[in-house]
């Protein structure tokens, strides 16, 4: 029964765009005051780039997000960029994924960046992508934001990513 | 995912990303994002639309040479299945 409900929301919220604009101003996010930043030390063209995704890819050979906990999945997986995309699959059930699934560049973008390097407009692509399951709530963020997205952020740097592109579900 | 995107960018990687929800991200406030009226499940746009998603890529990867104020959100205005990418 709850599937049932789960995937008429995620058809509703797929066509209608005001209902999740109704959604986030009633729920809770973490809130913050401060901004990190700091400054893209060189050009895009010189730039080794990193992809990163919140829309539940993985390889099929990776053991799937838990889609049975009602606060999510706040672990990540992690595969080579030159992954073929037929390796890779995409578990989550709350959001509509029937054109990723036929072309995952909607919702990770290997084939763009491969050709901006080939023309020269990215220096290199980092040598892994990360990818979380977006719908993270409750006990888990404190999990995502202690653990696993720092883990992630030192494996990027350890990679080598000098600049990171995100995208979401 | 505004969450990790802070994360990283601590860590001293400077980000960017896509979002569809801007009262989401006004709240998480990452660096930088470019916003985007489409759908949920479709960031870069429609499946096979190469020239959209490359300037879907693009247009986030000026971003990051442009922007200069924390927290800021482009907007490229780009109506979904309207907007004609040449």
């Amino acid at each position: 029964m709850r599937d049932l409900a789960v995937a008429v929301a995620v058809q509703l919220f797929a066509r209608l765009p005001w209902l999740g604009e109704c959604w986030a101003r009633r729920h809770r996010f973490v809130e913050a005051s401060d901004v990190p930043w700091v400054r893209l030390g060189q050009p895009v063209r010189e730039s080794t780039v990193a992809l990163v995704t919140t829309a539940g890819v993985h390889l099929k050979s990776q053991p799937a997000f838990d889609m049975e906990d009602r606060d999510g999945d706040p672990s990540f997986r992690e595969f080579p960029c030159e992954v073929d995309a037929r390796a890779l699959t995409i578990t989550h059930k709350y959001y509509d994924h029937s054109a990723a699934d036929r072309d995952i560049n909607v919702v990770l973008p290997l084939d763009r960046l491969r050709e901006l390097r080939e023309d020269g407009r990215v220096g290199a692509i980092a040598p892994r992508c990360y990818s979380f399951m977006g719908h993270i709530d409750g006990r888990h963020l404190e999990t995502l934001v202690q653990d696993t997205a720092p883990a992630v952020a030192r494996r990027l740097r350890a990679d080598g990513a000098q600049a990171v592109f995100l995208t979401p579900a | 995912m505004g969450l990790i995107q802070r994360a990283i960018e601590t860590e001293g990687i400077p980000t960017v990303g896509i979002t569809l929800q801007k009262t989401v991200t006004h709240k998480v406030r990452p660096p930088r994002a470019v916003y985007l009226r489409y759908p949920f499940g479709h960031p870069m746009g429609e499946a096979f639309a190469v020239r959209q998603q490359r300037a879907i890529l693009e247009a986030a990867l000026e971003a990051l040479e442009t922007l200069t104020e924390p927290g800021a959100i482009v907007e490229p205005g780009w109506v979904w299945r309207r907007h004609r990418f040449e």
